[in-house]
């Protein structure tokens, strides 16, 4: 299937959770939290693999999003509106700030500053406390206080379609050919003449910008945010999900997401033993399925559907 | 107050040196950064825990010689196929993280408490410049020092420990010459993994232990271990000497969060201003 229909699918897809308004109760609360996600997984995707630069901070930027929105609006009576914009913004110079202070340092140990700096950020929330919340956290109406529940969720999953939409559209321009180009092979991109640290600073730039409006989006539909909720598991998960769903295929953090956000469910049963299933099931994907689970069943798609179309030829 | 400060810091150093050893041995030889030590390290301290009330030194050996193969397994039939082929260190970093699952849920599901203190034999105490010193805080920075020590005797004067050597500097070269790498990798992360059981036994008798101490204590030693130039032990020790004296005078103008803010803050700062740490990195012991 051409790349542009598999787009159009993953968005056709993407607006499919619209429908749960209709019956609501869980399975709207559910997929509510796996769009969520799903805006940072899709951020992550484009800055790891689009992009190819190594960074581990998204709960960082997700929640410089979510406290600038409720600490603007709650403390400072801010109107909600300009509060997401400030909150979106502050991200996206944090997400710049955060790239120009560690790109004297080399692959490793940039992810190393960033994930450090993802570990040290719940506890710079508790150590303000008096503004943050700390672990007891700050509760917040939000945009739930003018519109209604069902409504916030069809903006929801319409912001979510609009930032999934635009990461596809910037990669088929020359921007994001060249930031392809830079993933690929940075030096070949500097010797041909293109100024790399300008488009590094763009991807975070926009990675800052839409994982900031993600956790504005995240603290508006959870009404609450705690230092609990942004540990360094949170930005671990994000991690995981365009790596779990296959980094190759523009569906990958789509079923990334959903492997992410749905197992810790499907396991409730037994939660004794989540965490070892949980693990283990990682454990499994990134061995034996490296290039993660989109991939392989597209393969095994792809054979169904040969299988299928020799069968009738083979009977007539 | 300055040589109170002073005496607070080292011994906070020579605790705080307990989990960057496992985190600088395993590093040092096989160049894997394994963010689940931490988590395996207190999955040995319960097992110690546990064996406690039949007799002491029955637990210890248990806890420490169960985390021994645990490491020995990982590496040779995990991280030395995925090294092999061609694995980098982001890999690692997502496998281990996925590793520490699995422990920290082990550790959830076999024992009985969430939350353990493992009472070791008291010790006695004593008195130096008007500050008094528990002899077990004192003996974690004996332990650390002499298994510095040891491990530099152990590299000079015996044969594995030249291999261990040879291996962490130059892989290719050390097969050439007839070293089993292989072994070599596992027995490190055997011996880093019961380090980091040691550092988490003696954590757990100075503070608590939960099914959830092990990333604290990983993270800790990974970002001591950063400052010192991760790999380089010896870096390790001081970056941990440091820490401890930081902690210890801050902590006489600022509170708990912002203590852990600071050292966090340090840690960027030196992995921005020099990413190889106070030592350098170089991946040798």
């Amino acid at each position: 299937m051409k790349e542009h229909y598999k787009h159009i699918l993953t968005l056709v897809v993407l607006a499919l959770p619209s429908l749960f308004v209709l019956w609501g109760g869980y399975l709207q609360e559910i997929s509510g939290h796996v769009l969520l996600f799903m805006i940072q997984g899709y951020v992550a995707w484009f800055l790891l693999y689009k992009a190819g630069q190594p960074f581990f901070g998204y709960s960082v930027t997700m929640s410089l999003g979510a406290y600038g929105t409720i600490v603007l609006t709650e403390i400072y009576h801010w109107p909600i509106l300009v509060s997401v914009a400030t909150g979106s913004l502050l991200s996206c110079v944090v997400g710049v700030g955060i790239f120009l202070s560690t790109c004297r340092a080399r692959g490793f140990y940039v992810g190393m500053a960033s994930f450090l700096l993802a570990v040290l950020f719940p506890k710079v929330v508790d150590a303000l406390k008096p503004i943050t919340g700390g672990r007891n956290g700050l509760y917040f109406d939000g945009i739930q206080a003018v519109v209604d529940p069902n409504t916030y969720y069809v903006i929801l999953v319409i912001c979510t379609l609009v930032i999934v939409g635009f990461l596809f559209w910037l990669m088929t321009t020359r921007t994001g050919q060249i930031l392809t180009l830079i993933a690929e092979n940075d030096e070949l991109a500097q010797t041909v003449g293109i100024n790399t640290m300008k488009y590094k600073v763009l991807a975070y730039g926009i990675m800052g910008l839409l994982s900031g409006f993600g956790g504005a989006l995240y603290v508006n539909y959870t009404g609450f945010i705690s230092s609990v909720d942004i540990e360094v598991f949170t930005t671990i998960y994000i991690y995981f999900i365009p790596l779990l769903g296959g980094s190759s295929l523009c569906y990958g953090p789509l079923l990334g997401t959903l492997i992410v956000i749905l197992l810790p469910d499907v396991f409730s049963g037994v939660e004794r033993y989540q965490r070892i299933l949980f693990g283990l099931i990682f454990v499994l994907v990134l061995v034996f399925l490296p290039k993660g689970v989109g991939p392989t069943l597209e393969r095994y798609a792809k054979r169904l559907t040969q299988g299928l179309r020799r069968g009738p030829a083979t009977a007539g | 107050m300055i040589l109170t400060g002073l005496i607070n810091g080292i011994i906070m150093g020579g605790i705080l040196s307990l989990p960057v050893l496992g985190v600088a041995v395993v590093y040092g030889i096989t160049g894997i950064p394994n963010f689940a030590i931490g988590l395996i390290g207190v999955f040995g301290g319960f097992v110690t825990w546990y064996f406690l009330s039949y007799n002491l030194v029955l637990a210890l050996i248990v806890g420490v010689g169960v985390c021994f193969p645990i490491g020995y397994f990982l590496q040779k039939l995990l991280l030395t196929p995925i090294s092999n082929k061609g694995g980098d260190a982001i890999l690692f970093f997502v496998i281990t993280i996925s590793l520490g699952f699995v422990f920290e849920g082990l550790t959830r599901a076999i024992f009985p408490r969430p939350s353990i203190s493992i009472a070791l034999p008291y010790l006695g105490s004593f008195t130096v410049g008007g500050v008094t010193v528990e002899v077990i805080k004192l003996l974690a920075l004996v332990f650390a020092l002499s298994t510095l020590t040891a491990i530099r005797l152990l590299e000079i004067h015996t044969r594995p420990g030249q291999s261990w050597q040879a291996t962490s500097r130059n892989l290719k070269l050390a097969k050439l010459v007839g070293v089993n790498t292989d072994r070599v990798y596992a027995v490190a992360h055997g011996i880093g993994c019961s380090l980091a059981c040691i550092g988490a036994i003696f954590w757990g008798s100075l503070y608590n232990l939960n099914v959830l101490s092990g990333w604290e204590l990983g993270f800790l030693g990974f970002i001591i271990a950063v400052v010192g130039g991760i790999g380089n032990i010896w870096g390790g020790m001081l970056s941990a000497l440091l820490m401890g004296l930081v902690l210890s005078f801050s902590g006489y103008f600022l509170d708990g969060n912002w203590q852990s803010v600071l050292l966090y803050a340090i840690v960027i700062t030196v992995l921005i201003v020099s990413p190889r740490g106070i030592l350098g990195s170089e991946r040798a012991l």
